[in-house]
């Protein structure tokens, strides 16, 4: 500590909601950050509730910024370009006054890291939605939507991590540059006041009117997302099975959802059935035009989830083996033979082993776990 | 545990069926048409050897019906990926060979798979003549 420091008097600047609000945003995003990128996609729940959190922090931080003590007004410290040239034509020429809250770049870096998690958001919602037919947006966005918003899901994830590196550099240039320790004082709340400071106007917090507002807008979202999640999925598989087809092919394996395969490759797969991956699984003509035909009324091309847009793909050399295309060994490139063979799973072929969603096509990724192995 | 099981559930048939172990008219009905269609004595012995022996002429996979359901017939069998199959013994699986349809569609599906060829009445019936037995 600075002799200055023990001289000057300490005053609340940051109050204990923006305190909260800041340590709990950094909690959310480191969280939604090591759930995308180190844990995989079995972790997806949690890097959705970690978004979602994100999302909710700063929506109440905006209202804070409307309802909040002086220094987290948005009014405090959202200037427009000109006060924030002059700001940075005076940081380069030594003049800049010190602000005891944001100074005007710090700012806009907020309303930046701001506007970036919100996107991300969206981005993240919209592309859960297309992809993997569930959340809000489940009802409305086409899974080739979805997969180009994961794009940009990603773009938005690449920028906010640039603004949180020039976040952390400005915070400690700043620190550096008026003697303070900045970060500290996100955790205090406190920070000197001195002779020069630049002026902002005093508000008055009002929270319980942020509280109000914050349930109003929060409770509504949450409202709002059950309401659009209750709503049938866009391009969803088909919910159930046809008995006759359920209890027939369940005989000797899992009932595949017929949403896995194109109706062509359906087509081909009931005539070979005579030779059905080594076996005679042939019906008598009833039941094999029955079965044909309501494979292909829900076949992959009546639907657009993401296994039936990416095992679409087969091999024409064995144009119904869903395990042999590209999409299928990529993704389960890690799991090594043995552990196919072992109980319980047994086969390749035993999608439900794993997949607790197989039979409605859906194969969220956070309903797969490897099952321990049986006696 | 099992063979209790076992024990209680054959000695409760006896008790109520007061004959033969496991009779059930359609099973009968069933096993009579066949040995009618033979032409001759169904035999369990025979039946045994067919369904535990080894043969040629089917799928490479399959060479025997016991590739699949085992050679014990009080325990239950898995398909090729797996999904296990209900014991063949009827003392074990009651509802079994009662549906005429379904036992016409699996003889000639795994006939074909193991022998690459139906099977004759002859075979179908001491087929079931063992597993009745059992």
């Amino acid at each position: 500590m600075s002799q200055h420091s023990i001289q000057q008097p300490k005053t609340l600047v940051w109050d204990i909601a923006v305190r909260v609000f800041h340590w709990a945003l950094v909690g959310a995003v480191l969280l939604a950050f090591v759930t995308a990128d180190l844990f995989g996609a079995t972790w997806l729940t949690y890097h959705i509730w970690a978004g979602a959190s994100a999302a909710g922090l700063v929506v109440a931080r905006l209202i804070w910024g409307v309802t909040g003590s002086t220094y987290a007004r948005l009014a405090s410290f959202v200037t427009g370009p000109r006060e924030t040239l002059r700001h940075l034509r005076d940081l380069v020429t030594g003049r800049a006054p010190r602000h005891l809250g944001h100074n005007p770049l710090g700012g806009w870096m907020i309303l930046g890291l701001i506007a970036v998690v919100l996107g991300l958001a969206a981005s993240g919602v919209a592309q859960l939605g297309g992809i993997f037919k569930t959340g809000p947006l489940g009802f409305a966005v086409s899974y080739a939507t979805g997969e180009q918003l994961s794009e940009l899901h990603e773009v938005f994830a690449n920028l906010l991590l640039i603004l949180i590196g020039l976040h952390i550099i400005g915070a400690l240039f700043e620190s550096w540059r008026t003697r303070e320790n900045l970060p500290l004082a996100m955790v205090t709340g406190k920070k000197e006041r001195r002779n020069g400071d630049h002026q902002v106007s005093q508000a008055k917090a009002m929270p319980w009117l942020a509280a109000l507002l914050v349930a109003t807008a929060l409770g509504g979202a949450i409202w709002g997302a059950r309401q659009l999640t209750a709503r049938p999925a866009f391009g969803a598989a088909v919910a159930v099975l046809d008995p006759t087809y359920a209890a027939e092919c369940s005989e000797c394996h899992q009932a595949f959802n017929p949403s896995l395969m194109t109706a062509a490759n359906w087509v081909l797969l009931m005539q070979a059935l005579p030779d059905h991956f080594g076996e005679d699984a042939s019906f008598d003509d009833q039941k094999q035009k029955q079965l044909t035909d309501w494979l292909v009324q829900n076949a992959a091309d009546t639907a657009d989830t993401k296994a039936s847009h990416r095992l679409r793909a087969t091999d024409p050399a064995t144009p119904y083996t869903l395990t042999k295309t590209r999409f299928w060994t990529s993704k389960h490139r890690d799991i090594a033979d043995e552990t196919f063979k072992r109980a319980p799973i047994f086969s390749r072929s035993n999608c439900s082993a794993c997949h607790s969603d197989a039979e409605s096509g859906q194969f969220f990724p956070p309903n797969a776990t490897l099952p321990n192995e049986a006696k | 545990m099992i063979k209790t099981a076992l024990l209680i559930l054959t000695t409760s048939a006896l008790l109520v069926g007061g004959q033969a172990v496991h009779a059930d008219p359609a099973r009968d009905k069933i096993i009579a048409d066949l040995a009618r269609a033979a032409g001759t004595t169904l035999s369990a012995q025979r039946g045994q050897a067919f369904f535990t022996g080894t043969h040629s002429g089917g799928k490479p996979d399959s060479p025997s019906c016991s590739t699949c359901h085992t050679k014990d017939m009080r325990k239950p069998g898995a398909t090729r990926v797996g999904k296990p199959i209900d014991p063949m013994a009827v003392s074990v699986t009651r509802d079994r060979f009662t549906d005429p349809e379904k036992v016409a569609k699996w003889f000639k599906r795994n006939c074909n798979s193991v022998l690459g060829r139906e099977c004759t009445a002859t075979e179908q019936g001491d087929i079931l003549t063992w597993l009745s037995s059992l």
